[in-house]
């Protein structure tokens, strides 16, 4: 791993006795694709804006580009995009005023990247943001945060509102961010999306890291729920037998169980038998964090 | 895997060739101030406007009402008279002083200010703006020194359309304004304004209400003006006006502008700013 992009060491924020995020220490490698994940409340918008200098941490440090959070707060803005979790700006002017703006701030000539990111996402340009709806405010929210093509991409909660084309065409950007050698920082509720865009992903809840994690190793960790409704009732103990299969329940020709690893072993047994219904769902972000605690993940 | 072993070498990332560097400070002002002004353009046409129509009637019912003005002079207690300043009222200017410029538009100019200023700094952070604009290389010290440009230049417009309309109907009406008498109390409502600007620059560095700040500063206006009149009207109260801006305030049309007064509220309204820009500076933006 080269020289951190994002650096936070037992970074801490506290709102009086509310709690915030605490001795929270995580590091972000040159041009990775880091998913920060937790539930609504768990601290990552905290985080965020702690990175940003909204928020002046109560105690620990955080470093982006090896600068300092709070002292080097113009240097490092100079250099990286931010969408907000709830994107917002002046609602009587255009997105297009709006990036004009923005450019004017960030010393860009021109706004032809904007245009044709806008264009990607379908963002209307034209029309005041206090008549865009979220998903489309969101848009412009995310042409603002990549059009001066920033070293490091700070992304809250960035397909909240948009439609599912528009959220498989962001992930298509984010891959063309990684490409393009740039870092990306997201922050999302979705598993799914995170495992989809990102190298590693970070778990926080109640304001703690929870663990940092290989996408792939996070896969094999996370379990998925199998549902099967057989023609006729099955020994359980045959597919409690099955590599990765645990916690089987059979009722009549009905059987539930947990697959974690691989589910090829899984589909060769149960190709064995006559199978009327299969259901296989993955794990929802509490369940994946229940696996944590019950693995021993948590700090 | 335990977050603690992931943790990177603690070593600076070094720039890139080319990494962009924050822009100058100017150029983010004077960015800011263009943004703001253009924010600000319908002032001239509404507080501008407004105060200039109501300048306007007083400019243009003088004529009607010049000859009674003496004997309802002479009917007005003493302590009245001094309480807002009205000595005489023997012209077109010292009328649409005493009917505007003692009271309405110092009082509209200071809300303007203080609307001005905490709508682009509290405001702001209340409707979520500021992280946006504050994940730019944009300083928080930049943000709150371009809302209190932005205010005084706007108050500068607003103060030129009541002048500028208020001469006009006197004229018209043939009063024989003066220009010059009439702009100097017009410029007079400027500093006094941006005394208050501070007080809301400065609360905005503390508080992160918008209604708060806009609450406390309007209301230090009226307190500050009570405690004028008070100081006015008693004698044993007199040293109190001290603390009050309309104490230097005064009247540029009945006594001439007092530019050291002027100056003194100006750097009060600066000073105020920037100990409120370094306040905000300090604090979180919720």
């Amino acid at each position: 791993m080269g020289a951190a992009i994002i650096e936070t060491d037992r970074l801490t924020k506290r709102y009086g006795t509310a709690r915030g995020i605490d001795d929270l220490s995580l590091a972000v490698a040159p041009g990775e694709v880091f998913g920060f994940l937790g539930p609504n409340g768990a601290g990552k918008t905290t985080t965020i804006r702690t990175l940003l200098d909204l928020l002046h941490p109560t105690s620990g440090s955080a470093c982006l580009f090896g600068l300092d959070s709070r002292r080097d707060s113009r240097a490092i803005h100079a250099r990286l995009g931010n969408l907000p979790g709830e994107f917002s700006y002046d609602d009587r002017l255009t997105g297009r005023d709006a990036l004009r703006f923005f450019a004017a701030l960030r010393g860009v000539p021109d706004l032809r990247r904007a245009e044709a990111l806008a264009d990607r996402f379908q963002a209307d340009l034209s029309r005041r943001m206090g008549e865009l709806s979220r998903g489309n405010r969101q848009k412009v929210g995310l042409v603002q945060a990549l059009f001066h093509e920033p070293e490091l991409v700070i992304l809250d909660e960035p397909t909240a509102g948009l439609d599912p084309l528009m959220q498989e065409e962001f992930l298509a950007v984010v891959a063309e961010e990684r490409e393009r050698g740039a870092t990306v920082f997201l922050s999302s509720h979705d598993l799914d999306e995170v495992q989809r865009a990102c190298d590693r992903v970070a778990i926080i809840r109640d304001g703690r890291l929870i663990a940092v994690e290989d996408v792939a190793s996070m896969r094999e960790r996370a379990h998925r729920d199998v549902a099967v409704r057989f023609g006729r009732a099955v020994d359980p103990h045959e597919l409690a037998a099955v590599p990765g299969v645990v916690d089987v329940r059979a009722d009549g020709d009905r059987v539930r169980f947990h697959v974690a690893g691989e589910l090829d072993p899984v589909v060769k047994a149960l190709a064995r038998h006559d199978v009327r219904d299969l259901e296989v769902t993955r794990p929802t972000l509490e369940e994946l964090f229940l696996t944590y605690y019950r693995d021993g993940g948590a700090r | 895997m335990s977050a603690t072993t992931t943790r990177a070498p603690r070593t600076p990332a070094a720039p890139p060739v080319g990494a962009p560097a924050p822009p100058p400070t100017r150029r983010s002002l004077l960015a800011l101030l263009r943004r703001g002004l253009r924010d600000q353009a319908r002032a001239p046409l509404t507080w501008g406007a407004g105060l200039g129509a109501l300048g306007a009637l007083m400019a243009a019912i003088w004529p009607s009402i010049e000859g009674s003005m003496e004997e309802l002079m002479r009917s007005y207690p003493e302590s009245l008279k001094q309480a807002f300043g009205i000595q005489r009222l023997d012209s077109v200017e010292r009328y649409v002083d005493a009917e505007m410029l003692s009271l309405i538009v110092p009082f509209a100019a200071a809300f303007f200010v203080v609307r001005c200023v905490t709508r682009a700094t509290v405001g702001a952070e209340d409707r979520g703006h500021l992280d946006t604009l504050l994940s730019l290389p944009v300083s928080r010290r930049v943000v709150v020194g371009a809302a209190y440009g932005v205010a005084g230049a706007a108050l500068a417009t607003v103060l030129a359309v009541f002048w500028g309309m208020t001469w006009v109907a006197g004229t018209i009406a043939g009063t024989g304004i003066s220009a010059t008498t009439l702009g100097a109390g017009a410029l007079n409502v400027w500093p006094l304004a941006m005394a208050f600007g501070g007080l809301a620059a400065l609360l905005a560095g503390v508080l992160h209400r918008p209604a708060a700040v806009t609450g406390l500063a309007s209301g230090a206006v009226v307190a500050m003006y009570v405690i004028d009149l008070l100081g006015k009207l008693s004698d044993p109260l007199r040293p109190i006006r001290a603390v009050s801006a309309f104490r230097y305030y005064g009247s540029a049309i009945q006594d001439g502008f007092d530019v050291s007064h002027a100056v003194a509220l100006t750097l009060v309204g600066v000073a105020l700013t920037v100990v409120g820009a370094l306040l905000f500076e300090r604090r979180d933006v919720l």
